[in-house]
């Protein structure tokens, strides 16, 4: 009964028809590659490659976070650094007026007066600066979260808390600059050594003047030490932030890499599918037609 | 020596034999594109006179013409055992394929708007009320993004619930189905069983039932064997489901909703003994992805869900929000008194004042200081568990990694079963099939014969004319 090689045209047609079937399954693929633009459409395509696309498009969002916290953070800093230059400058005129006042000892009371309320003016400017806010928080006042870091009188009401801001991954920098930092702490702090002169103009006290005219330095070197800390960490953040954006770039290219269809290759394996899908369908239209009905008469 | 007319039995039987074997070609022939039908041959055995002599009855030797013996059905049952296996095989991992994709479906990875996504976004926020923990407004978008991702887990949970649910439905369907296809073959088998009895050939109704079998052994895995009366028996997992003219019913017992499975799981079990059935095929598939594959990919999820809920609100306790609360939970369940889970994640704080991000209580003032200290160490801690490797994150990663690879697997084995079927297939085609050549030859070789069956007939006529009619009329 086994007759060896048997075909019969059923067999054929499921033959043709599972071939066609596959060839049209291939083309549908790429199809919805193509219409798509994505190689990986579902985990089970690539599931390495969903694995490191979920990782990259986590790098993404980092890098893109850590540009964000880098531009916060050079906001701080660069409220700081302008705070501290522009209060340095005032610094430099209470000591040419401090100078004038200690040089000039024969001045009447008058103009004692004026030098003592021009220091007394500068004095309240630079707790003014002192109190800067960056979004409605004190830069110099820790981490508090009163409105000022110094009160009227220049004794400090924040606290020793730091600010920081991830700009990395496990790079935290601080962005802050506390007030004892910038302004001096103790008998060198700046308010109470301009308080301090503008009594000593006022009475007329020479020796206690020089004196305090060397606290005004230490204070002033301080705030400049501070300064340029802010600078080297600005131009930290600066780099770090520069580092993110070229990541970012990278990681980009890389998830196109790993996600998306290489156009030129997806779009002759089409190309070649249609090819021999049409090859298929007309050699198939030819196999099933003739048979033996056809040449009995 | 024979009778004078015993030639005409003889052309007569040839005819009867040619014009069934014709019958036979055209019934092969309009059934040529008939799922399921065998093509038929006609045994045809040539008739001899009696061969045990008698005293006035002998015989001279020469044969008495055809006979059709029998009707044969041309299907290898051997091939048929094999496509049984093969087609509940293709049945199984085509399930299993399907039922992937559409869990696939529901996680949408990668993707940026998925679980994943709404994951990074919530971080990010973190990381915003980390720069600025003073702002309301970043710490209200935090509570909304944190919702986000507590009832992005949550559907995710429910569409596996209701996947859980929509199988149980159809698989319970399909025990129904299962049932009447075995009381059917069972009927068939006692039709067959009393036609092959009284010598009648019941070709069509062993093709009914073969497709009954066929249909179960997609549906269940079942396998079949013959016994010698014609009848067949039907076994799924090694138990019997229909013997000779008796069938045994399944139905489906147990959990009918995800939550209720690990306390009263699912079973495909037996009517009667209460035991339950090793099924392949289709049901086979939907009871492994009720038992298996939903239940681990939601546990699976659970504990994405847990480690985020731990992480999160071990971090967040040991914080102060603005108003200077702590110890409070950031993610609760939803339902009270049950575990946190995919399914009853959500974030428990409604004030976003009360959004731990500092590590000192912002409402103790410590003089000289005016006014309190909020830092942002606890937010900005709680930011970078995104980036934890024993974070949610990963475990997130790490199981869609094992869903992508156990999809990827049952997909390239379906391709490849579907392969195996197809030439299964073929093969049972080749041997069972109508193929219409031969068909054509037969018909001429019938037609021939029934032409040359009448020609005999012709010349035993014309012989007997000359003997009765023209014999003996000498000078007349």
């Amino acid at each position: 009964m086994a007759v060896i090689g048997r075909v019969t045209e059923s067999s054929i047609h499921t033959r043709v028809l599972q071939n066609l079937q596959r060839n049209i399954a291939k083309g549908e693929k790429i199809q919805e590659q193509l219409s798509s633009g994505k190689m990986i459409n579902r985990p089970s395509d690539s599931p390495t490659g969903t694995v490191t696309s979920m990782q990259l498009r986590g790098e993404t969002r980092a890098a893109q976070q850590y540009s964000r916290n880098a531009d916060d953070g050079l906001g701080w800093l660069n409220t700081a650094q302008d705070t501290l230059s522009s209060a340095s400058t005032l610094v430099n005129r209470a000591r040419d007026l401090t100078v004038q006042g200690l040089s000039s000892g024969t001045n009447d009371a008058q103009s004692n007066e004026a030098l003592a309320s021009e220091l007394d003016q500068i004095k309240s400017s630079l707790i003014g600066y002192a109190n800067t806010k960056y979004l409605d928080r004190p830069v110099f006042g820790g981490t508090t979260t009163g409105d000022l870091a110094y009160d009227a009188t220049g004794t400090f009401v924040g606290n020793a808390g730091q600010t920081t801001r991830t700009v990395g991954a496990g790079a935290k920098i601080r962005v802050d600059a506390n007030g004892p930092e910038a302004f001096g702490s103790g008998s060198t702090q700046l308010f109470t050594v301009l308080q301090n002169i503008s009594d000593n103009i006022r009475s007329g006290d020479t020796d206690a003047l020089a004196d305090n005219l060397n606290k005004l330095d230490a204070a002033s070197n301080q705030m400049k030490t501070t300064l340029s800390n802010v600078g080297a960490r600005y131009n930290r953040i600066e780099g770090m932030k520069q580092s993110a954006q070229d990541r970012l770039l990278s990681v980009t290219s890389q998830l196109s890499d790993v996600e998306d269809v290489d156009l030129p290759k997806t779009i002759m394996d089409m190309q070649l599918q249609q090819t021999s899908y049409q090859a298929a369908l007309a050699a198939s239209a030819k196999v099933i037609q003739p048979s033996l009905i056809d040449f009995l008469r | 020596m024979g009778s004078s007319f015993g030639g005409i039995n003889t052309a007569l039987t040839s005819l009867y034999a040619q014009r069934r074997a014709l019958d036979v070609t055209g019934q092969n022939i309009a059934n040529a594109n008939t799922d399921g039908y065998t093509r038929q041959r006609v045994d045809m055995q040539s008739q001899v006179g009696s061969i045990s002599p008698a005293l006035y009855a002998k015989t001279d030797g020469l044969g008495t013409g055809v006979a059709v013996s029998d009707v044969q059905r041309l299907r290898d049952e051997y091939a048929e055992n094999r496509g049984r296996t093969e087609h509940a095989n293709s049945a199984y991992l085509t399930n299993q394929t399907q039922t992937y994709a559409a869990i696939e479906d529901t996680f949408a990875e990668p993707s940026d708007t998925a679980l994943q996504a709404q994951l990074h976004d919530m971080w990010g926020t973190w990381n915003d009320v980390a720069n600025n923990p003073q702002l309301t407004a970043t710490r209200s978008t935090l509570l909304q993004q944190s919702s986000t991702v507590a009832d992005g887990l949550n559907s995710a949970h429910d569409q596996l619930a209701s996947q859980f649910s929509q199988t149980h439905t159809q698989l319970a369907a399909y025990a129904e189905e299962v049932n009447t296809a075995a009381a059917t073959i069972a009927q068939l088998n006692g039709s067959i069983v009393k036609a092959t009895a009284s010598g009648v050939t019941v070709n069509e109704l062993e093709d009914q039932r073969d497709a009954a079998v066929m249909h179960l052994s997609e549906l269940t895995g079942a396998t079949a064997s013959l016994r010698k009366n014609g009848a067949m028996d039907v076994f799924v997992g090694n138990s019997t489901l229909v013997s000779e003219f008796t069938t045994r019913n399944l139905e489906v017992s147990g959990a009918v909703r995800l939550d209720d499975q690990a306390t009263d799981p699912m079973t495909l079990r037996w009517a009667d003994t209460k035991t339950s059935v090793g099924a392949g095929g289709t049901m086979g598939a939907m009871a492994d992805t009720m038992t298996t594959i939903i239940p681990g990919l939601s546990d699976a999820l659970d504990s994405v869900a847990k480690n985020l809920a731990d992480s999160v609100n071990a971090k967040h306790a040991a914080g102060y929000g603005v108003d200077g609360s702590t110890g409070n939970d950031f993610f609760v369940s939803g339902v009270p008194g049950q575990p946190i889970t995919a399914g009853t994640i959500k974030v428990g704080i409604t004030d976003p004042d009360q959004v731990a991000v500092s590590s000192t209580d912002p409402t103790v003032i410590v003089p000289p200081a005016t006014a309190g200290s909020l830092d942002n160490t606890v937010a900005d801690a709680l930011a970078d568990i995104g980036d934890s490797a024993t974070g949610p994150d990963r475990e997130y990663q790490a199981m869609i990694g094992q869903l992508g690879v156990a999809s990827q697997a049952v997909s390239r084995r379906n391709d490849i079963q579907t392969n195996v079927t197809q030439q299964v297939d073929a093969a049972r085609e080749a041997q069972s099939g109508v193929n219409l050549d031969e068909e054509m030859t037969n018909l001429l070789t019938y037609q021939r014969g029934y032409e040359a069956a009448s020609r005999v007939l012709t010349t035993i006529d014309s012989m007997l004319d000359q003997l009765i009619n023209r014999t003996g009329l000498v000078g007349r």
